[in-house]
């Protein structure tokens, strides 16, 4: 059996009822009348021929929630992976975002000529580890921070806050020099090779320094390497940590100590985060270790949150648009003064959105939870 | 010896009229030199100097008109922004700042662009290696 063919199986899309409660929850299908997941799958799946030119599987942004509600759990994110897959072998090219800055240095990544100059942001007070065996994954937010510099989002700060938080809660961790980007944008995006020549790479220098433990603080790259990584590469690479994972309870028996912030905040899933990998509770569990913080949910939270409106930097235009600009909504009606969220990538997308909404002027500012939780250490409530 | 790819993107204005009168004086440059011509050099955006390395260049050039001189409103601010951005990302990759130049040239100054482009295959072929894409 071909590899395609085999991976469709796993996706369990045979399973399709056609019921189209997919298409019911999906927040593409609502703005976008040509996206429909239950009529992509008909569309694919008669005769057992795939259309490669069917423009509506660059749309999907992955959030899982077709998946929550399916009965079958039919992994329809996973098909419209393959579907990209195919297409692109088949001549189709995704429309990428930001001129594909982001795609172009992953592939740049891989060459064994490049040799990154990735910690020159790393401030003198972060300690590391001599041994490496515990690893901090940054990911790309290095180069997101260039990026999107002019959008006000410093995604660099998000990571340098959690290293603060681990330094404090005594947990010790090393940072690679040469790291590459983990891949899973290219892989979501169809580019199968790409992933693997960095997932490979990825998984080799990990192998090489005898890394047994990964913590990471991007959603995107905690999927990739906890479950992407095994999948594609056939082995585990190292048991992999989601940072709030390893702070909550620290926090909980008391051997770390948050201080305080008095305002009302709203916490946003991300998707990969929250539907794709459970994680609901530990980023709130240390939102309210924060004395003086309130937390107030938007409306719909957890399981079923509304995505941040884009992905994999593929295909931004109006309908995603509507949905961040939906989410902001939600988010200025519980009456927080602070958006947090624990993906940088929710924090771009929903703060580029904010700055182009018909004038309206932001209502509400978008934090990262590390940079929160950081922020807030030895500050004494008044 | 190898010969350093290097891709021009030149504005049709007084950039392209530069090359054009290095073309009309018989002013001979260097055979790797790939010019691509756009309507002005705020089109070209960090992902469009990026995916050219990505394709196997070893450096960017960006030749233009003078801020004073230029067409349109907006190519000195929109060029420079994203100048600096494919500047801070080539740093970060590894790359080096050497590989990639914005120059400003005066109208159908073809002498200049010659000095300019020669001067900037040395600068590449002095950069600590030669192919990017192994």
């Amino acid at each position: 059996m071909s590899r395609h063919k085999q991976e469709i199986k796993d996706t369990r899309i045979h399973l399709c009822l056609d019921c189209g409660k997919c298409t019911v929850v999906c927040p593409v299908a609502r703005y976008n009348p040509d996206f429909n997941p239950r009529l992509i799958v008909q569309r694919n799946m008669e005769h057992n021929s795939r259309n490669y030119h069917d423009e509506a599987i660059w749309s999907c942004l992955n959030c899982y929630m077709c998946l929550e509600r399916c009965n079958y759990r039919v992994q329809f994110p996973e098909f419209i992976r393959i579907l990209r897959t195919e297409g692109m072998a088949g001549g189709s090219r995704a429309r990428c975002s930001h001129g594909g800055a982001l795609q172009s240095t992953m592939h740049l990544m891989t060459s064994e000529k490049v040799k990154q100059q990735r910690l020159n942001w790393l401030p003198p007070d972060v300690k590391l580890s001599e041994k490496q065996d515990t690893l901090f994954f940054v990911g790309c937010a290095p180069y997101f921070d260039i990026m999107f510099k002019d959008l006000g989002v410093n995604t660099l700060e998000g990571v340098i806050s959690a290293l603060r938080l681990l330094n404090r809660a005594q947990m010790p961790f090393s940072l690679l020099d040469d790291e590459l980007c983990c891949g899973r944008d290219l892989l979501l995006q169809g580019d199968r090779e790409g992933f693997m020549s960095l997932a490979r790479a990825n998984a080799h220098k990990f192998h090489q320094l005898g890394v047994k433990k990964i913590i990471t603080s991007c959603p995107e790259c905690f999927y990739a390497l906890k479950v992407d990584y095994p999948k594609m590469l056939g082995k585990t690479v190292a048991e992999v940590v989601y940072w709030t994972e390893a702070v909550a309870p620290l926090i909980e028996s008391g051997d770390l100590r948050l201080g305080a912030l008095a305002k009302k905040v709203t916490y946003q899933d991300p998707c990969t985060l929250g539907r794709g990998l459970r994680i609901f509770e530990s980023p709130r569990r240390i939102l309210k270790a924060i004395s003086g913080m309130e937390l107030e949910e938007m409306q719909p939270n957890r399981e079923t949150a509304l995505c941040c409106g884009a992905s994999s930097w593929v295909h931004c235009g109006a309908a995603n648009r509507q949905i961040q600009d939906e989410r902001l909504t939600q988010a200025e009606a519980t009456g927080a003064e602070i958006l947090v969220t624990s993906c940088l990538k929710c924090r771009i997308h929903l703060k580029c959105t904010q700055q182009s909404r018909n004038g309206k002027k932001p209502k509400i500012d978008i934090q990262d939870l590390a940079t929160l939780a950081a922020g807030s250490l030895d500050q004494e409530a008044d | 010896m190898r010969h350093n790819n290097v891709v021009v993107f030149t504005c049709n204005w007084d950039g392209l009229s530069c090359i054009e009168a290095a073309a009309q004086n018989r002013l001979g440059y260097s055979a790797s030199v790939k010019l691509v011509k756009v309507s002005c050099l705020s089109r070209v955006h960090s992902g469009l100097i990026l995916k050219a390395f990505e394709l196997g260049a070893d450096g960017v050039m960006l030749l233009g008109c003078r801020p004073e001189s230029c067409l349109y409103e907006k190519d000195e601010n929109l060029s420079s922004k994203e100048y600096e951005k494919a500047l801070s990302l080539m740093e970060l990759l590894g790359l080096g700042t050497s590989r990639l130049r914005l120059s400003r040239l005066p109208r159908g100054d073809g002498d200049a662009f010659i000095k300019e482009v020669e001067d900037f295959i040395g600068a590449v072929s002095r950069a600590s290696y030669c192919n990017i894409k192994s």
